[in-house]
């Protein structure tokens, strides 16, 4: 490996820890919001520093929220979709990769036609008839599509990074006598790891991202996840600080922001760890 | 051998795993009470009220043993989205939550509940109401709407800065010309780090306030039978040039764009004219705001002008349990509920909870005026019964507005483009009264 | 023959499900959705066939169709190659061997994960026209500032930096990209004395550039449909969807509007099909021009 010059090296640093200044602007902006009071956060012109740390802002929302509730809700669907995605998403991005059938541009470029259609005129069909099935108010409806291939996104993204694996591979492993199932798990797969992840980062953020899908389909409060718990909690906060509609507590509702951003951050960064560790070791057997 | 055995066993670990999600999935789904009582399903936007309406429930629920209330709490800001996706899918709860301003849209979902607002008249004080409060629930006679909640347009005004400059509170004969005059005593610029003071609001991107000019200067939004959008006519374009001179010519408030956030409640504007009963918390809880409301000033035709809006709640039309929806909403709606909701800060719809409100009021309670708000109720105008009045205001009128206030044309041209978006909207989608 | 079966069987047994799914979630809404755009169906009563006019209306007579056209556009052009620019010039740094590489991408991905409503919330307080941080600290400089998100030239500006910082999707793609392409080929090329520039241009970007097409393909798609950033900030800033003078009224925001806001389910089919239907051919052409310069390895 070529060594870098010493000033290269440190253009550089400067070069990353500039952009990362700007990158976290809207992180800082919202913790430190979250340990504001009411009053300063409708103060204007505002104040970057809150004049009294509030740290009881974290207790608050603890206190007044059923966090660890719409946290489990919302492990569970994002699980179950991560799951889904994973298993129905690789085979499917492995057929349009490597089997060759007729036709097979064609259905392609059918099933990515799913990514380009507004999903806005497909909610009443897709609607009624989840509500013909009595999936209203159940997982159903949220984890369902992604066992059946909903990830469109995933399948694109996989099959693009399969199709730069060189084909002698497989032959090889074909000659060798393995099933298509074994070479898609045993061979594709780690070595298509960095993809793979992605997919599963991605997926994990919508499903736990996703505010309108489980804002139509859910109607029980104990059941709803994150971000809809985001939303019953800012008229919550409204009562505790005594405020109303169109002047919403923001404070409270970066505190909740802020507690809810740091799972995924924590399993952004494991992943990242894994990504590098997966590749290496993928370089090495390579 | 031995590694093949293992995926195997791996794979249907998966497969089972999978099968116990998909149970956990589909099995919390509602069941309806086993004790045979009538469950009822009510949708309610979550509200800092929360409190209020689950005792309520509660209370209810124990008085109609036969009755089970399922609430469904949704977050205020999707209500309307949630409500209107239930609609469309014939998935309407037994009684919702509902403006007037939906009431000509949301009709076909609505039960007539004539019938029972009639039988039970005497229960419900149906005389009780003000009666703009009990014309608003109708459509064309018949009753869908019981009432609970209301807004009114009025001027608010921050005592503390009046007296400061030195300049006389608003009286209830104050004209439009009283009141810019009031606006540039208050306003003065602002100095090295002390922000400026505004006499006034200019609220931008949205009807509330230049509809009240174009009305109190004789112009309306649509000619009586609905057919045709009439602001480019001279009354219609007077008021909105005084909503463009508030600013551009008599300099009580802000520029567009630069309107002081919560300007009020920072004590940044002295005067809102308009406003909504909704933030009388707000400004109760900020420490020293002394505020007041006084009735709209007058415009040069009229002093009629002001928004009054109203919510409540609607039977929804395909209710399996009509009678027990109904005995819901009575309850949510008697005397008792809308003063608890009232001593939370806002203008009651029925006249003996305003009555006793008034009576009651203590010095220190904000507003003091309270009788100048209840004044108001005479002078306030419906919204127009139009199922598509929200959608033409904000989509169709609104971006000519703004574009006066970013000065790309004069109010007169504002108004004749306006008028000229809206009829040909209106002649494409036909949006009479159903 | 033999292996065209198998293929056949391997294929149908692979992407059997997501066909299903295609069909079952996809297909028939769309089709559904193709036949409302022929119908009035404003919800509250069954569609009703009325031909071409909601597509008549939207061209001729509709004032909110064609400045959300011209506002999508200038987005999509203005935004998708920026986008993609930052994302894979700080990929191409975060590959670099540097110390706490794992810290460093977690930084510049975290705008990615803010949860829509609280960026919104944070971009509000910066661009304020009275008292925003943006003008403070032009007025630091004796600049005086605008009124940003309420001027009809500014707004859709900030939206598109706004959407800038969050290249984060597009960023990890990358990465994964470059990831992806040996070292080994590095290492030859050192040694035959190749420039970083040549190393670069002959090596990483004819490697990585299924993941670039890819990056494009879907910056292309979202960048016509983008959506929730603009209600977001309508939402919490207390601006009316559209912004002043329908200066970032996006496509897919006038078609939640139509949809949602006034149940015009009619005539918002008839705007999705429009709207499907150019992506359509933009992809369609995107895929024809990757063929000249997308390399695959089989």
């Amino acid at each position: 490996m070529h060594r870098r010059p010493p000033a290269a090296t440190l253009c550089l640093y400067l070069l990353l820890a500039g952009g990362a200044l700007v990158m976290l602007l809207p992180l800082g902006w919202m913790v430190l919001t979250s340990l504001k009071t009411y009053p300063e956060i409708l103060r204007h012109p505002p104040a970057w520093l809150p004049a009294d740390p509030q740290w009881e802002n974290y207790r608050t929302v603890w206190d007044g929220f059923a966090y660890y509730r719409f946290f489990l809700n919302s492990c569970f669907v994002s699980v179950m979709v991560i799951a889904g995605t994973l298993l129905t998403c690789c085979p499917a991005a492995y057929a349009f990769a490597y089997c060759e059938v007729r036709h097979k541009e064609f259905w392609f470029a059918l099933l990515l036609s799913t990514l380009m259609l507004p999903a806005q005129v497909t909610v009443i069909p897709l609607f009624k008839a989840f509500a013909a099935l009595g999936w209203v108010d159940t997982y159903l409806p949220l984890i369902v599509p992604a066992w059946l291939g909903g990830n469109v996104f995933g399948i694109f993204l996989l099959r693009q990074f399969f199709r730069t694996i060189p084909k002698s591979f497989i032959e090889a492993a074909r000659m060798d006598g393995a099933s298509e199932w074994t070479i898609l798990w045993r061979l594709i797969v780690p070595m298509s790891l960095p993809a793979v992840l992605t997919v599963v980062v991605f997926t994990f953020l919508w499903s736990w991202n996703d505010l309108f899908n489980p804002l139509i389909y859910l109607q029980s409060e104990e059941l709803v996840t994150l971000p809809v718990g985001l939303l019953y909690f800012i008229a919550r906060a409204e009562q505790l600080t005594g405020g109303s509609i169109g002047q919403h507590p923001w404070h409270l509702v970066m505190t909740l922001a802020t507690v809810m951003v740091l799972p995924v951050i924590a399993l952004f960064v494991f992943v990242q760890r894994r990504f590098i560790e997966g590749v290496a070791a993928g370089g090495v057997k390579g | 051998m031995l590694s093949r055995i293992l995926e195997f066993l791996a794979w249907l670990a998966v497969l089972l795993l999978a099968a116990l999600g998909f149970w956990w999935a589909g099995h919390q789904r509602h069941q309806p009470p086993a004790d045979g009582r009538t469950e009822i399903t009510w949708f309610v936007p979550i509200t800092p009220l929360r409190d209020l309406y689950e005792a309520d429930v509660a209370e209810f629920e124990r008085r109609n043993p036969r009755i089970k209330v399922r609430v469904i709490w949704v977050p205020g800001s999707e209500y309307n989205s949630k409500l209107k996706i239930l609609a469309a899918a014939g998935q309407l709860p037994d009684l919702f939550f509902t403006g007037d301003v939906w009431m000509s849209y949301l009709l076909p979902f609505k039960r007539d509940v004539t019938d029972f607002m009639l039988r039970d008249a005497e229960e419900i004080g149906l005389d009780d109401y003000f009666p703009e409060i009990s014309a608003a629930m109708q459509l064309h006679g018949r009753y869908y709407i019981l009432t609970e909640y209301m807004n009114l347009s009025l001027l608010y005004f921050n005592r503390r800065l009046f007296a400061e400059a030195g300049v006389p509170e608003p009286e209830d004969w104050w004209t439009w010309d009283d009141y810019v005059r009031a606006g540039q005593a208050l306003t003065r610029p602002g100095g090295p780090g002390r922000p400026g003071v505004w006499g006034s609001s200019r609220v931008e991107g949205w009807w509330g306030e230049w509809l009240i000019y174009v009305r109190q200067a004789g112009g309306t939004v649509f000619t009586p039978d609905g057919r045709r959008c009439v602001l480019d006519s001279p009354e219609a374009i007077a008021g909105l040039q005084f909503y463009y001179d508030k600013s551009e010519k008599h300099g009580i408030s802000a520029p567009a764009g630069f309107e002081p956030l919560n300007g009020f409640v920072n004590e940044r504007v002295a005067m809102i004219l308009g406003g909504h009963v909704n933030y009388w918390l707000n400004y109760n809880q900020m420490p020293g705001l002394d505020w007041d409301v006084q009735l709209l000033p007058e415009g040069p035709v009229t002093r009629k002008g002001g928004e009054l809006a109203m919510a409540g709640y609607s039977v929804s039309k395909t209710s399996p349990h009509p009678e027990e929806a109904w005995a819901l909403a009575k309850f949510l709606t008697r005397p008792e509920a809308i003063a608890r909701i009232v001593a939370r800060g806002s203008l009651s719809v029925r006249r003996s909870v305003a009555e006793a409100q008034m009576r009651d009021a203590r010095p220190e309670d904000r507003p003091r005026n309270l009788a100048a708000a209840y004044r108001q109720f005479q002078y306030g105008e419906h919204i127009p019964r139009h199922s598509h009045y929200i959608e033409i205001m904000l989509q169709i009128v609104q971006p000519e507005v703004d574009r006066m206030l970013l000065g790309e044309f004069g109010p007169e041209e504002a108004g004749r483009r306006a008028a000229a978006a809206v009829n040909a909207f209106l002649a494409t989608f036909d949006t009479r009264d159903p | 023959m033999n292996t065209r079966r198998a293929d056949r069987l391997c294929f149908w047994l692979f992407a059997g499900p997501a066909m299903a799914g295609f069909a079952a979630f996809s297909l028939w809404p769309m089709l559904y959705s193709l036949w409302l755009g022929f119908c009035q169906y404003e919800v509250i009563a069954p569609p009703r066939f009325i031909g071409l006019q909601n597509y008549i209306y939207l061209f001729l007579h509709d004032p909110s169709f064609w400045a959300s056209v011209r506002v999508t556009l200038v987005f999509t052009v203005v935004q998708v190659p920026l986008a993609l620019l930052a994302a894979l010039g700080f990929a191409l740094l975060l590959h670099q061997p540097v110390k706490a590489r794992s810290f460093w991408r977690a930084v510049y991905f975290l705008p990615s994960i803010l949860p829509q409503a609280a960026y919104a919330v944070i971009f509000g307080y910066i661009f304020q026209g009275d008292g925003g941080l943006l003008n403070q600290l032009l007025a630091l400089f004796g600049i005086e500032g605008l009124a940003w998100t309420m001027s009809a030239t500014w707004a859709l500006p900030v939206l598109i930096m706004m959407s800038l910082w969050a290249f984060g999707y597009p960023m990890v793609i990358f990465l994964a990209g470059l990831q992806a392409v040996p070292r080994e080929l590095f290492e030859a090329a050192h040694i035959d004395g190749a420039g970083a520039w040549a190393r670069f241009r002959h090596i990483t970007l004819p490697l990585i550039s299924p993941v670039i097409f890819f990056n494009l393909v879907m910056g292309v798609i979202g960048a016509l449909k983008v959506f929730d950033l603009a209600y977001a900030f309508s939402i919490t800033q207390n601006i009316p969807p559209g912004g002043p003078a329908r200066a970032t009224l996006f496509y897919g925001l006038n078609l939640y509007q139509q949809a949602f806001g006034f149940f015009h389910m009619g005539l918002a089919s008839a705007m999705a099909w429009l709207l499907f239907i150019f992506i359509m051919v933009v992809t369609a052409i995107n895929f024809r021009i990757s063929r000249r310069w997308v390399h695959y390895e089989n």
